[in-house]
Parts: structure tokens; C-alpha cells; sequence
């Protein structure tokens, strides 16, 4: 064997003996992964329509990247629909992701709170149930009759209006808008003619819809736990020394929480809004069975649209080139992020 | 090098070659591939597996070929009903052996299957679907071959007939009517609805059955181009031209049907089903919740399973400007192009289209025949189908250009808005016409 040369005798063996052991994984590594992947670049440069095989697809260069970013059409509004779609459920989820996770985690944490594991039990189990069944039951949750609408009508004494959730197009800034009295009809011929993309200023600046935000919050709902676990990881792998020291100097819990706890947990912070991000952007299950795109495309989200392009309109190349799409958007995402973090913090 | 450190390195890999390769050849029908099929496809298995084994052994398992219908479920009568006619089939033909398999998420299934160049034999194809499979040469045209073609209705044969070529025979059909609730028509005090209502006695009728302070609706209406389409050709408009060159969506019939289908919501007459609590309209008219529904014979049996006390009827849909019209919803049975036994294929198809299977086919109630000479022994058994039934006459089918869905879906997303006030029909119209003509010109 010339693997590693230059190493000597029983370090050789060593290295060996690992790239063997590992063989088995790049095997199974190369087969699910790296040639899907490199199909998938290749089959976004072609018109392929999913339906014939694979080997009659004609190679068309960067024609379905055309068509998506530059051509104005269906399929350029589709795209930034979805773009616009899925960044706002970003925007909405991330966060509260991250921040009531922390909270969870800090007050799981405490060594005070009695029933400690049952807490940290539960608030998990959203996280290993299966996401088909959550959005079912949500469905439930979310009719005009339902549990949602209940409960907001009890904590209004009756003021809130039932809506169907999960059919209401709605946006929530156009809803915030029209209190002002700003609609479609009396919005501004900048904000209704002007397009950008394919997809007019007025609908880019709608916020999430109602049926959107409904899927937002059982996003959040269904990750929090993962992240708590997380968080609680780190937050026990902050030596007790610190807070001890702290405490000598007359911190307050506040004080500790903002300058001991925080800082600590930077790269644990970066972690998880790494995976909110990438997770976010990747969002399909729920939209599949609770919305399946609608209504009016206002739950349209990048991953969905790729499944629609493959399966639904029979356009697997055009498809394709907006996964690769994702995949960039994904990965320039978390490199700014990782800016903005600080690169100390790289996990 | 390590002697133990090697064998257990072959050991692994041949456990991952083995491991690898068993999910592979499932294209024959052997056991292994058993995980991916439904109870009732399990059941095919035993039940074909049999009469290759009874045979005498030597000459005949070599010779027998191997057929896979693959369909989806529907009720388990269906089911059921299919599984014995296939099982007749095989008793019928001893060198040919039908399985058939019924799949969850077809649509993937059978794109995968076809794409990765191993088809079952024989395939249910959505008339919607049918062109983008035609354009992709994924499906063999088998008119030709098929028993007494004429006897189909011409308006199914339509549907899967693209450019003069008859690709398959329709299995069955659905067509849309109007379903209403006698007891709320009695308490309205109104005459039932008959054959010849015009769309302003499904309006005035519809207006007088609301009752929105207590959630009850004169009818329950989808943003579902699949059902103003109905209205669409009741005004006398049409999708395309005759030879689908140019849309024809921008025509004062289609603003007229427009109008009135987004106008029965807008004025408070008609709900959308998740208004009414409801996953689609069928639930809503057994949830008693609007009085009026307009779906087709698929809501009879959910109906009597589900909401047995309902008391409704069924009558044809109202007639428009443009004079009467509905759609038709149809299946056929597919043979792919490059089939590895098209003749024996063809045979399968055949015995389930002929006369004799699709009365078999039909003999449930459930399922409507496609043949216009099993009309009348139909009828006697199912009279209060007749409306879905006499539809066959005057219905177009639902089927269009290759790429169609994203008109579809244009439609359907701009009705949405347009029952929420947050567009308008003229803008819906302009944007399926705009959207139709890129799709056109593609």
C-alpha cells in the first residue's frame, strides 16, 4: 500500500486501517449524496421533464437559471413568490425559535425547578413526533371552529372574528396597512404597477399570510425542543466558577444572564441559528400536508415549488435549478451570518 | 497488514454490496418487493402466485408472462371488485399473470418508474395528465387495438384523444352535478332544483337558503378552476381556441362566468368549504352547512358512509347563457410506449374495457361506465345516478395543453383572492390568459 507514504511503519497501518473502516461510508456517502448531487447540477442545466428517461434530456447550458432569474414569466413570478414566501417564514421563525428556546433551556435549567425532567420531556416531544401528524392535528386546530379560534375569542371576551386559518390569503402587514386604510385599491401606483422580479412592491411587502403564519407558529412550535436540548447542553458546559465569581463581585441575575450566559453561549448561538436557517429554507412536510402551496400561493415555499416543477408540471430540470438555487441562497445565508456572528464563534 | 483488519473490511463491504443491491431489482415481481405494496396488492400476490404453481412444473413458469397493473386505491369495494376481476383475467389466460398493484402517492410513483425505464405493464392515466405524458413519448397509443372503440362516449374518447390519436380506453368517468338538500329546500319552502334551472333560480335559490347568522350557506363553492371551468362553458366561453393556438380566456363569456361564480361568495350567498369547517365541499353539504354542492357521483358513497341522514338529491347542473354543460373527470387504462409485453398488455386492458369488464367494473354503482351500450341496464340498477350519468352527453373533459397546470394553478390562486376582495375577476382572467399564452407558446 502507497496510501501514506512518508509515515511510518505502524502510523501507516494506523492510516490505513481508518480509510478502510471509513470505506463502507464514503461508499454509502458517494451513492446517496455526492452522485445525487452532481446529478442534480447536471440535470438543472437540462429540459429534462421527469417523465422520460433521464438519457434523452437535452443539455440546454444555464437556460433554466435564465428563465427563473431574468425571463419574465409564470415561472420568474413562481420563483420570487416563493423566495418572498419562505423569507418571511424565516424572518417569523427563526427568531422566535431561538429566543424561546433560550428561555426554555435557562428555565429548565434551573437547579430551583422541581419536576425538572418532566418539563424537559415534554417540551422535546414536539421535536420526535412525527411532523405529518403534527400538521394534521394543527389542521384541526386551525378551522374556523377550531381550538385557536376559541381560545383567542375567550381571551378577547368575544371581540376576536373566527377565521378559517388556513385558507385566509391575507397578508399581515396588508392587514396592518388597512387599518390605515392603505389597500390594494388605495395603495399608491408605485407600490401596484411596479414590479420587481415578476412579483409587484405591493405583494412583495404583504408579510407572511395568515395560512403562512399559522404554519409559522407550528414550525416553532415542533423545533423549540431540539434547540432547548441544545442550548441546555451548553449552557451545562458553563463552568459554575464563573456565576460563583459573579456573585462575589454582587452581580445581579440579569447582569449574569446578559454578560456570563450570552457571551458563552455564542457558538452555541451560531449553531442554532445556522440550523433554524437551514431548516427554515428547507421547509416542505408542512406545506405538503396542511397547504399544499395555497391559498393563492401565499405558502408557496422554494422547496415545495422544486417538488411542484419535478412532480406536478412535469419540469424536473427547471426544478432542479432551483434547488441548486436553494442550496446557494442557503449557503450565502449562513456565510453571512457567520460575518455577522464573528468568526471566532465558527462551530 | 492486519490479517483480521482485512477480513472484516471484505465482510463490510460485501454486507453493504448485498445490502445495496437488494432494493434494486424490484422491476420483477418478486417478494422483495413486497414493503413498497399496499394489503390489497399483498393479497394479489397469493392469490397469482397460485395458478403458476398448480401448473406442471418444467415448460409453463418460463413461458407465463408477468403483467403489473399499478392503480391507486379507491374504496375497499373498488378494490376489491378489481382484484377479482384481475383474478379472473389470470384464470382466463394461463400464459399471462396479472398483479395488480395499488400505490400511495401514484403520481411520484409512476413518474419515477417511467423515467427510470421500468413501467408497469399497464397504468391508470388522469385525463389532465395525459398530454405531458404523450409529449414526453412515455405512453403507447393502443386505440387500434382496443374492442369496439365507437361504444366509448365520444366526448371520453375525447379525452384521451390528442391529435386524432386515441392513446387509451376511458375505465370510467365522473361528472359534475348539482347535489342539494331536500330538507333544506322543504324548510326554504322551494321547489327542488330540475334539469332545467338557469343559473338566476341557482342564485335566488342559493340567496334564500342562506342563513349566515347561523353559518348555513345556499351553496359551497372552491377556488377550483376545476369547477368554474362548469360555469365557463355554461356562458358559452371555452379555455383555447378550437386548435389550442391561443387562449380565450380574455372573452366577455369567461368575465360573465367569472362574475357570477366569484359573485355567489362575494355577496354572501355561497362559502368556501374551510369557511364552513370543511376540507372540501363534499363535507360541507354532509355537514348540513350549505344547502347545494356541486361535485360529482365520487360524493354519493362518502355521503352514505359518512352522512347517512343527509336527505338530498342529485339533478343535472343549471344551464347558462351558453346553453347546459359539465365536466367530465376520467381515467384510462395506459400501456407505456417501449412495453416489454405490449400484446399481452393490450389483452389486460381489453378485458377490463370490453363490455363484459366494464360492467363488471360498473356493477357497484360507484364507478360510471364508459360505454354508451351499457346505459340503459346501467340505469335500471342506479336511477338515482342518472344525472351524473346523462352528463356523458354534453360534458367536456377535463384536459388541455402539456403545462396546463400552471394555468391551473393561476386560476385557482387568483379565484382565491378574488373571494377575499383582494383581486379582481378582470385581473384574474388577465393573468390566466397572460400565463395561458406563455404556456401556449413554450
Amino acid at each position: 500500500m502507497t496510501v501514506a507514504t512518508g509515515i511510518r511503519g505502524e502510523d501507516r497501518q494506523n492510516a490505513v486501517a481508518g480509510w478502510l473502516f471509513m470505506t463502507p461510508t464514503i461508499l454509502i456517502f458517494s451513492v446517496f449524496v455526492i452522485i445525487p448531487i452532481i446529478a442534480a447540477v447536471y440535470f438543472s442545466m437540462t429540459d429534462w421533464n421527469g417523465i422520460s428517461p433521464p438519457a434523452e434530456a437535452t443539455f440546454i447550458g444555464l437556460d433554466n437559471y435564465k428563465t427563473i432569474l431574468t425571463q419574465p414569466g409564470i415561472r420568474q413570478t413562481d420563483f420570487f413568490t416563493a423566495l418572498k414566501n419562505t423569507t418571511y417564514f424565516a424572518l417569523g421563525v427563526v427568531p422566535m425559535q431561538t429566543i424561546i428556546s433560550l428561555l426554555l433551556a435557562v428555565v429548565v435549567n434551573q437547579s430551583l425547578l422541581r419536576f425538572k425532567s418532566f418539563f424537559r420531556t415534554t417540551y422535546y416531544f414536539p421535536s420526535i413526533t412525527s411532523s405529518v401528524a403534527i400538521s394534521l392535528m394543527f389542521l384541526f386546530f386551525y378551522q374556523k371552529s377550531g381550538l385557536v379560534n376559541q381560545i383567542l375569542s375567550t381571551l378577547t371576551f368575544g371581540a376576536w372574528e373566527p377565521i378559517a386559518w388556513m385558507a385566509d390569503p391575507r397578508g399581515l402587514i396588508h392587514i396592518a396597512l388597512s387599518w390605515f386604510g392603505l389597500t390594494i385599491q388605495t395603495a399608491p401606483d408605485f407600490l401596484t404597477q411596479t414590479s420587481l422580479f415578476g412579483v409587484p412592491l405591493w405583494s412583495w411587502i404583504s408579510g407572511p399570510s395568515v395560512a403562512l403564519t399559522g404554519i409559522m407558529i407550528m414550525n416553532t412550535w415542533t423545533t423549540i425542543g431540539t434547540m432547548m436540548i441544545i442550548f441546555l447542553a451548553a449552557l451545562q458546559d458553563i463552568p459554575n466558577f464563573v456565576y460563583e465569581a459573579a456573585q462575589i463581585d454582587g452581580a445581579s441575575a440579569w447582569s449574569q444572564f446578559r454578560r456570563i450566559t450570552l457571551p458563552m453561549l455564542r457558538p452555541t448561538m451560531f449553531f442554532v441559528v445556522t440550523l433554524g436557517l437551514i431548516g427554515t429554507y428547507q421547509v416542505f412536510d408542512q406545506i405538503y400536508v396542511m397547504s399544499s402551496g395555497g391559498p393563492a400561493k401565499t405558502t408557496l415555499t422554494i422547496a415545495y415549488l422544486v417538488y411542484r416543477n419535478g412532480f406536478n408540471n412535469s419540469q424536473m430540470g427547471l426544478g432542479a435549478a432551483i434547488a441548486i438555487l436553494l442550496f446557494i441562497i442557503i449557503f450565502a445565508l449562513t456565510m453571512i451570518q457567520r460575518r455577522i456572528t464573528g468568526s471566532e464563534a465558527a462551530v | 497488514m492486519n490479517k483480521r483488519l482485512l477480513t472484516l473490511w471484505v465482510l463490510l463491504l460485501v454486507g453493504i454490496l448485498i445490502a445495496a443491491c437488494g432494493g434494486g431489482g424490484s422491476t420483477t415481481p418478486e417478494p422483495t418487493a413486497a414493503p413498497e405494496m399496499t394489503e390489497a396488492a399483498t393479497a394479489v400476490e397469493e392469490a397469482t402466485t397460485e395458478p403458476v404453481a398448480t401448473e406442471p412444473a418444467g415448460e409453463a413458469s418460463g413461458d407465463v408472462i408477468q403483467l403489473q397493473l399499478m392503480g391507486w386505491a379507491s374504496s375497499d369495494a373498488e378494490n376489491t371488485r378489481l382484484q377479482e376481476m384481475i383474478d379472473n383475467f389470470n384464470s382466463a389466460n394461463s400464459d399471462v399473470q396479472a398483479q395488480l398493484l395499488l400505490v400511495p402517492d401514484y403520481d411520484t410513483k409512476l413518474q419515477t418508474s417511467l423515467a427510470g425505464g421500468a413501467p408497469p405493464d399497464v397504468f391508470y392515466i388522469d385525463s389532465f395528465k395525459l398530454p405531458d405524458f404523450v409529449a414526453a413519448n412515455a405512453i403507447a397509443p393502443i386505440g387500434d387495438e382496443l374492442e369496439n372503440v365507437d361504444d366509448f362516449y365520444p366526448n371520453l374518447r375525447d379525452a384521451f384523444t390528442l391529435d386524432g390519436t386515441l392513446y387509451c380506453p376511458p375505465k370510467d368517468f365522473s361528472t359534475l352535478a348539482l347535489e342539494y338538500n331536500k330538507d333544506m329546500f322543504d324548510a326554504a319552502g322551494l321547489d327542488y332544483p330540475t334539469a332545467d334551472w338557469t343559473w338566476d333560480d341557482l342564485r335566488n335559490a342559493a340567496e334564500a337558503l342562506t342563513d349566515s347568522d347561523n353559518g348555513v350557506y345556499g351553496m359551497v363553492l372552491s377556488a377550483d378552476m376545476a369547477r368554474w371551468i362548469a360555469f365557463l362553458y355554461q356562458a358559452g366561453g371555452t379555455v383555447t381556441n378550437a386548435d389550442s393556438t391561443s387562449m380565450t380566456l380574455d372573452s366577455p363569456e369567461a368575465k360573465e362566468a367569472m362574475d357570477f361564480y366569484v359573485g355567489l361568495v362575494q355577496d354572501g350567498y355561497a362559502a368556501q368549504p374551510a369557511d364552513l369547517d370543511s376540507g372540501w365541499p363534499g363535507e360541507a353539504f354532509g355537514k348540513q352547512k350549505a344547502a347545494m354542492a356541486m361535485e360529482g357521483n365520487w360524493i354519493i358513497p362518502f355521503l352514505q358512509d359518512q352522512f347517512p341522514d343527509v336527505n338530498f338529491d342529485v339533478v343535472e347542473l343549471p344551464a347558462g347563457p351558453g346553453g347546459k354543460a359539465t365536466m367530465s373527470f376520467t381515467v384510462c387504462y395506459g400501456v407505456p410506449a417501449n412495453a416489454a409485453h405490449h400484446d399481452a398488455s393490450v389483452r389486460l386492458v381489453n378485458f377490463l374495457t370490453g363490455s363484459e369488464g366494464m360492467k363488471a367494473w360498473t356493477d357497484l354503482g360507484l364507478a360510471m361506465p364508459t360505454r354508451a351500450s351499457l346505459r340503459d341496464t346501467w340505469l335500471e340498477k342506479f336511477p338515482n345516478l342518472e344525472p351524473f350519468l346523462n352528463g356523458a352527453e354534453y360534458s367536456h373533459p377535463w384536459q388541455f395543453q402539456p403545462g396546463f397546470q400552471d394555468v391551473l394553478d393561476t386560476v385557482n390562486s387568483g379565484l382565491q383572492e378574488a373571494f377575499t376582495g383582494l383581486t379582481t375577476t378582470d385581473q384574474v382572467l388577465q393573468n390566466a390568459q397572460e400565463v395561458g399564452t406563455e404556456v401556449l407558446n413554450r
